[in-house]
């Protein structure tokens, strides 16, 4: 602890008591386990072996600490880590685009959270100080912005009180976060039921699943059981577990959701177990996608995420920066975004309607194509063709979601029926853009057009599918990429 | 006559067609490329022949014209499909025999650029220009076949716009 050079400091100490409680239950669960293999030596080796665990456990986690140091100069950041391979990293400030925080809930309950340094470009080095004081996280920010700023009175800017200077642009009340759970009505549990059904399964007695053996037991109970009422019940059942499930889920990830404006972006605040606070810096938002569904839609509720460029070393982030808004609440945001709401329906163009026709072939060629091969080995082959009414209209929905909207510097895409989604990409913005015909597309004269926009894509990328041919090349030539 | 075919596709009219000899880097390709799963049909109708005493000639025969076809008709025609344009401020790239794609490059858009040669382009003496975007879709587009000095001068004039930071 001594030979630290001055201005240096260490992580917060409670970093050292957290990172050991993370590790202990692998050492206290795993070794017994170990022992219990090694010879069954009995309860009381397991029991030393645990107790060496949490020995070695709590040592290193001291000597992370330990040996874990960093530097805030007036230019840049300097950390240097490694037990035995010392590591010294340094990050200027100039490359740092803003101090992420997260806190999980042992971090809560001490009072730190861990700092990410975003820096930018994809990839290179990224810094993490886990965990530092609420306080010294600010203190880090200061500095940076104050270098931003082009001023070296630090200390000073930094008194000022930085919550408040953020304007609040959206936050979630808990009505509206009940709301929102129940949208994300879910029944995942009843898949780790299955999990665990199976898993359990195969501990009982073999006949357990034997069907023949639950007949002869329960059959008349069963048929006596069957009416509609615990069948009501049940369905009553589920739909309560299905809410709850959305509704824990929800309030897990969204509670206290706050988005403000700062300097230099958006920062989002949100989570009851772990909290992050993220700040996603506005000139690295690529896109804006808008997203509901059919029945959101008809109260009038929508989502907003942004596509922004990598922060995080991969090839970027979608933040959530809304989780159910209703169309006023969204302005602000898109304000602050250089963005606007998307225009009403009428205001879109449709594509070409031989969408529907050349889905109806393609469909119609790889239906004909199953059934063919299906029933080589089935008789059942044509009960397929119950599917086609399902393969008839569902081009047809597609088709009449889809448009596309040039408003000044704005291109808007809304597609899908079930869930609509509107993509706001600055023309400015998309990175390429490529006119794709396939087959059955230069049969019939339309094509596709696919825009590369920068940043992890939000589900597949932007496309607007099926333009009449010379509208397609005139979009390509003229609005969206002209060269 | 059929290479104005190719010109043809893109609506500015005008379309640079790749260096000769990527036909030829093309056909070697298609000719290595043939051979193993030729190889593969092969054995199993000599192996077939034995076991069943189904004549292996039926499977081989086929095969080989099929491998013929792909070596002689195919690298010509893909050939064709190629063709780059240089705007003023960006490429314009066409390719692909069945799904036909044409690809819009704003120069000040590249985030770094490759010259790629492998051994048949080596010895052939072209070379693969690959323009790296920042988009997800398209974060690779590569032109093909281009004379080694082509692609050091169209990197070299590129290189000029790159910017050193993103909107």
């Amino acid at each position: 602890m001594s030979e630290l050079p001055e201005s240096w400091s260490r992580l917060h100490p409670a970093t050292f008591a957290i990172r050991a409680l993370e590790q202990l239950p692998q050492f206290v669960l795993g070794l017994p386990a170990a022992a219990y293999f090694i010879a069954d030596s009995g309860i009381v080796v397991a029991l030393f072996f645990a107790l060496v665990g949490i020995a070695v456990s709590v040592g290193l986690a001291y000597l992370y600490w330990l040996r874990f140091a960093y530097h805030v100069g007036e230019e840049q950041l300097i950390i240097e880590s490694g037990i035995l391979n010392r590591n010294r990293r340094t990050i200027p400030f100039d490359r740092i685009q803003d101090v992420s925080l997260e806190q999980k809930l042992l971090a809560r309950l001490f009072g730190v959270s861990v700092a990410r340094i975003e820096t930018g470009g994809s990839g290179g080095d990224e810094g993490e100080l886990d965990c530092i004081s609420r306080e010294e996280a600010d203190r880090l920010r200061d500095r940076i912005r104050a270098y931003r700023a082009g001023s070296s009175e630090s200390t000073a800017a930094g008194e000022v009180d930085v919550e408040a200077n953020e304007p609040t642009l959206y936050t979630m009340s808990v009505g509206r976060l009940l709301i929102a759970g129940l949208f994300n009505f879910s029944l995942v549990f009843l898949a780790v039921l299955g999990g665990v059904w199976q898993y359990v399964g195969s501990y009982l007695p073999s006949d357990y699943l034997d069907p023949r053996q639950w007949i002869d037991t329960y059959g008349e109970q069963a048929v006596g059981m069957m009416t509609a009422l615990p069948i009501l019940g049940f369905a009553l059942v589920l739909i309560a577990i299905g809410a709850i499930t959305g509704l824990a889920r929800t309030f897990a990830r969204e509670f206290d959701f706050r988005l403000t404006r700062t300097e230099t972006g958006l920062r989002r605040r949100r989570g009851l177990f772990t909290r992050t606070d993220v700040v996603i810096p506005l000139r690295r938002v690529q896109a804006v996608v808008i997203s509901t569904s059919l029945v959101k839609r008809f109260f009038g509720w929508r989502g907003m995420a942004v596509q922004s460029l990598g922060t995080d070393g991969g090839a970027g982030t979608n933040h959530v920066v809304a989780p159910l808004a209703y169309a006023e609440d969204l302005e602000p945001i898109l304000d602050e975004l250089g963005s606007r709401l998307p225009p009403p329906h009428g205001h879109f163009e449709r594509v070409s309607p031989r969408l529907v026709y050349r889905s109806w072939l393609e469909d119609g060629l790889v239906l004909a194509a199953i059934i063919a091969g299906v029933s080589l080995f089935w008789s059942g082959g044509p009960w397929l063709l119950l599917l086609v009414p399902f393969f008839a209209i569902a081009p047809v929905l597609q088709y009449r979601a889809h448009g596309y909207c040039i408003d000044d510097d704005l291109l808007f895409v809304r597609r899908g029926f079930w869930r609509p989604s509107v993509m706001i990409l600055p023309l400015d913005r998309a990175q390429s853009a490529s006119l794709v015909r396939g087959l059955t597309q230069r049969g019939f004269g339309i094509a596709t057009l696919a825009i590369g926009t920068a940043g992890a894509s939000l589900g597949s990328p932007l496309r607007i599918l099926d333009l009449e041919e010379p509208v397609a090349r005139r979009l390509l030539g003229e609005r969206i990429c002209p060269v | 006559m059929k290479d104005e075919m190719a010109v043809e596709d893109v609506d500015s009219g005008k379309l640079t067609p790749l260096d000769p000899r990527q036909k030829a880097v093309l056909r070697v390709r298609s000719i290595i490329a043939g051979l193993v799963p030729l190889i593969i049909l092969s054995v199993g109708a000599l192996i077939l022949e034995r076991e069943t005493g189904f004549p292996s000639l039926w499977i081989i025969g086929p095969g080989i014209f099929l491998y013929m076809a792909t070596v002689l008709l195919l690298p010509e025609r893909r050939y064709r499909r190629w063709g780059y344009w240089q705007e003023g401020r960006g490429i314009r790239i066409a390719s692909g025999l069945i799904v036909r794609r044409e690809t819009v490059v704003p120069y000040d858009r590249v985030q770094h650029i490759d010259i790629s040669r492998g051994p048949i382009e080596r010895f052939f003496g072209v070379a693969t220009l690959t323009l790296h975007t920042a988009g997800s879709y398209n974060s690779t587009v590569d032109l093909p076949g281009l004379a080694h000095e082509d692609a050091e001068r169209m990197r070299d004039e590129i290189r000029t716009f790159i910017r050193h930071d993103l909107p």
